[in-house]
């Protein structure tokens, strides 16, 4: 008798729970005192190494210097992007943060209804300017230009490869672009080996085996430097240059050294984009009311060159040096074409 | 009546039995299982725009719910719904943004018989092939399913492409205002949808001689081909409706929800239809309740993440104890021994595995 009830009676203790238990208590959002920021991730987790990684970084160090309320909603279903974004603007929150150029859209249409927030749409190239967001981009081609100099200053043979993915995608093509001038400025006649993944925007992403043997090849034609931009496909460039001794490589967008540990063995430095440092500002600026709309570039710069820092002539580090004020004043542009 | 609800302990008792264990494992990992649940059951019902989110998601489920069982009644286990369901929803976005200039009154119908014929070919495909070569349709179903994934992301990469400025994601521009479907009276009308192919396909495989003829297949090839039932037709026009039902799904997703076909947008889809199908013990009507529940924790789990801070991995894991407690329902039955069960509480699935023509 007692096990035919229990299922009723669990039933039951559930139904009265429910009726007990009103909405938990609100965290003071949007009551004109308390400062709140929210970020919505693209689908994946939020310690991915990446973007979502490094914008969270951002938005933890912005909460800890304005005592504000932070919290982030990691995106499961491509379909909730907008619920997401909704979850904290319901909830008056004054910064939201979307992460990836997927996002670009919802974002938009979340900005249009709740004029009071502001929101920073990172990667989310701005066509149109909305007042109440910023576009948060980068100069993948500065970036890539960086990388490039490096480059051509650590080459021997003076012959450098860039293994990339689909030149479909804009910031890859610009990070290549920057390269070949990059490396060029500091010596107009290295060789450059460089590859485009020749599958499509899903492909050649993902593809491992194309990058590093893509990179054994350059190898083979004397590179001994290889610049790696693509996602997995760059991972697998990176790791293939590793198995090579005394060749070096460079990976993009984060500090690869530690996301690609295996590559450590011949990862001189990064082409990095500032996220966590122009997350915090833009969020400054919104909390002092001075919000940007449009587009807002962040900083990309070469990352740290860890173990290789001993390595590296203090010559070289002077002259990266120079080229970065040289850029910041404008005696160096690159070009619109190659 | 008794008989009705003894069909329903099993299902329920799973349920109940799988919120419980994910219960402890939310206590373990250090939530508070009944503020998390409450979180949930709020952002699954807690107003009306929270209750038509439910309703939007549970909406895919029916369909490829239904595409699985109905195949199941004639013995096929159709794992290629997943494949049905993208061509489907492929279809029905290149007919919402390619045709123009039409009133919505052809144009909603147009889109929603591209996604169902579209889905239908290639379950035909797979219900021939099952026919003519004896090829096993869960072989064949996932190697269709790859097709149709590799196939879709190279259209809309290439001939489909949006080719709108600033866009740099390979996706179909949206589909035309007159192609998206309305809400009425605050229910998406995808659900309405959804309802009415659930109660023609309870109907159909209850009534229709040619249901007769699925059942007799599913019940036995042998003692089929014996009463003179034409079994390759069944199995093709078997696979034929289950393709159309699951390219109906996708077709409602692109009209409804996502308004344009872009990759990784519809994942999962067709294989939670397995799910739904076993939880609705394999019928037609049963399949609504199945599909709602497992509906409403994908609409509240974002709410019990916001304010109960709970991963939301949790709701796979109930997802996936609830499915292991159904199809392990012996299980159940010892646990709870004092209950009388129904007869033939066996689930047949067996068949699927058995029905070498």
């Amino acid at each position: 008798m007692v096990d035919r009830a229990l299922p009723a009676i669990c039933i039951y203790c559930w139904i009265f729970t429910i009726i007990l238990f009103p909405a938990t208590a609100m965290s003071g959002c949007g009551d004109g005192k308390t400062f709140c920021i929210g970020l919505v991730t693209d689908v994946g987790v939020i310690d991915d190494k990446s973007f979502n990684q490094s914008a969270w970084e951002g938005v933890q160090k912005a909460g800890a210097e304005l005592g504000a309320v932070i919290k982030y909603m990691e995106t499961r279903d491509a379909k909730d992007y907008e619920q997401n974004i909704h979850m904290f603007a319901k909830n008056n929150y004054d910064v939201i943060l979307t992460v990836g150029f997927a996002l670009g859209e919802a974002t938009i249409q979340a900005a249009g209804k709740y004029p009071r927030i502001a929101f920073i749409g990172i990667d989310q190239f701005q066509a149109k300017p909305v007042h109440n967001v910023a576009g948060l981009i980068f100069r993948e081609d500065i970036a890539g230009f960086k990388a490039g100099a490096l480059s051509s200053m650590l080459s021997k043979t003076n012959i450098i490869a860039a293994v990339m993915a689909t030149d479909l995608v804009p910031p890859v093509a610009a990070f290549q672009k920057g390269y070949k001038a990059g490396a060029r400025y500091i010596n107009p006649d290295i060789k450059i080996i460089s590859s485009f993944h020749p599958g499509g925007l899903d492909a050649s992403f993902t593809d491992p085996e194309w990058g590093a043997s893509t990179a054994a090849q350059a190898i083979a034609q004397g590179a001994d430097v290889v610049f790696a931009a693509g996602g997995l496909t760059g991972n697998g460039a990176l790791i293939e240059v590793a198995a090579h001794r005394g060749k070096y490589c460079i990976g993009v967008d984060t500090d690869q050294w530690f996301t690609v540990p295996s590559a450590r063995s011949c990862l001189v430095s990064c082409a990095l984009k500032q996220i966590a440092p122009a997350v915090f500002t833009l969020i400054k600026l919104a909390h002092q009311d001075q919000f940007p709309e449009g587009n807002y570039y962040g900083d990309v710069a070469l990352s740290s060159f860890h173990d290789f820092d001993k390595k590296i002539p203090e010559k070289i580090k002077q002259d990266l040096l120079e080229i970065e004020s040289r850029i910041k004043d404008g005696r160096i542009t690159i070009s619109a074409d190659e | 009546m008794i008989l009705l609800l003894r069909s329903f302990l099993v299902p329920a008792g799973s349920v109940l039995l799988a919120f419980l264990t994910g219960g402890i494992l939310l206590f373990l990992s250090g939530s508070h299982p009944v503020e998390a649940y409450i979180a949930l059951f709020q952002g699954a019902f807690g107003d009306l725009s929270s209750i038509s989110r439910t309703l939007e998601k549970a909406t895919p489920l029916i369909m490829n719910g239904l595409a699985i069982a109905f195949a199941l009644k004639a013995g096929l286990f159709n794992i290629g719904a997943q494949g049905q369901f993208l061509f489907g929803a492929f279809a029905a976005a290149v007919a919402g943004f390619y045709v123009q200039a039409i009133p919505s009154v052809f144009h909603i119908p147009l889109a929603i018989f591209a996604g169902m014929t579209a889905g239908g070919i290639y379950g035909l495909v797979q219900g021939a092939l099952k026919a003519f070569s004896g090829a096993h349709e869960v072989i064949t179903g996932i190697m269709c399913n790859y097709i149709a994934i590799n196939m879709t992301d190279y259209l809309v990469n290439h001939p489909f492409r949006d080719r709108s400025p600033g866009n740099i994601v390979a996706r179909t521009p949206q589909i035309l205002d007159t192609s998206r479907f309305p809400d009425v009276a605050g229910i998406p009308l995808g659900f309405i949808a959804a309802i009415i192919a659930a109660i023609l396909v309870w109907w159909i495989v209850r009534y229709a001689v040619f249901g007769f003829e699925i059942r007799v297949v599913g019940s036995g090839i042998n003692a089929a081909r014996y009463s003179g039932v034409r079994i390759r037709s069944v199995l093709m026009g078997t696979m034929l409706i289950s393709g159309a039902l699951a390219g109906l799904g996708g077709a409602v997703e692109t009209q409804g929800v996502v308004h344009r076909f872009q990759p990784g947008f519809n994942t999962g889809l067709g294989f939670e239809g397995i799910t739904i199908a076993l939880l609705g013990r394999v019928h037609p009507l049963g399949i609504i309740p199945a599909a709602i529940l497992i509906g409403a924790m994908k609409a509240g789990a974002g709410m019990m993440q916001f304010s109960a801070g709970v991963e939301n991995e949790i709701i796979d894991v109930i997802q996936a104890l609830i499915l292991f407690f159904v199809t392990a329902d012996v299980i159940l039955q010892k646990m709870l021994p004092g209950i009388k069960w129904a007869e033939g509480e066996r689930l047949s699935l067996s068949t699927g595995w058995g029905g070498n023509s």
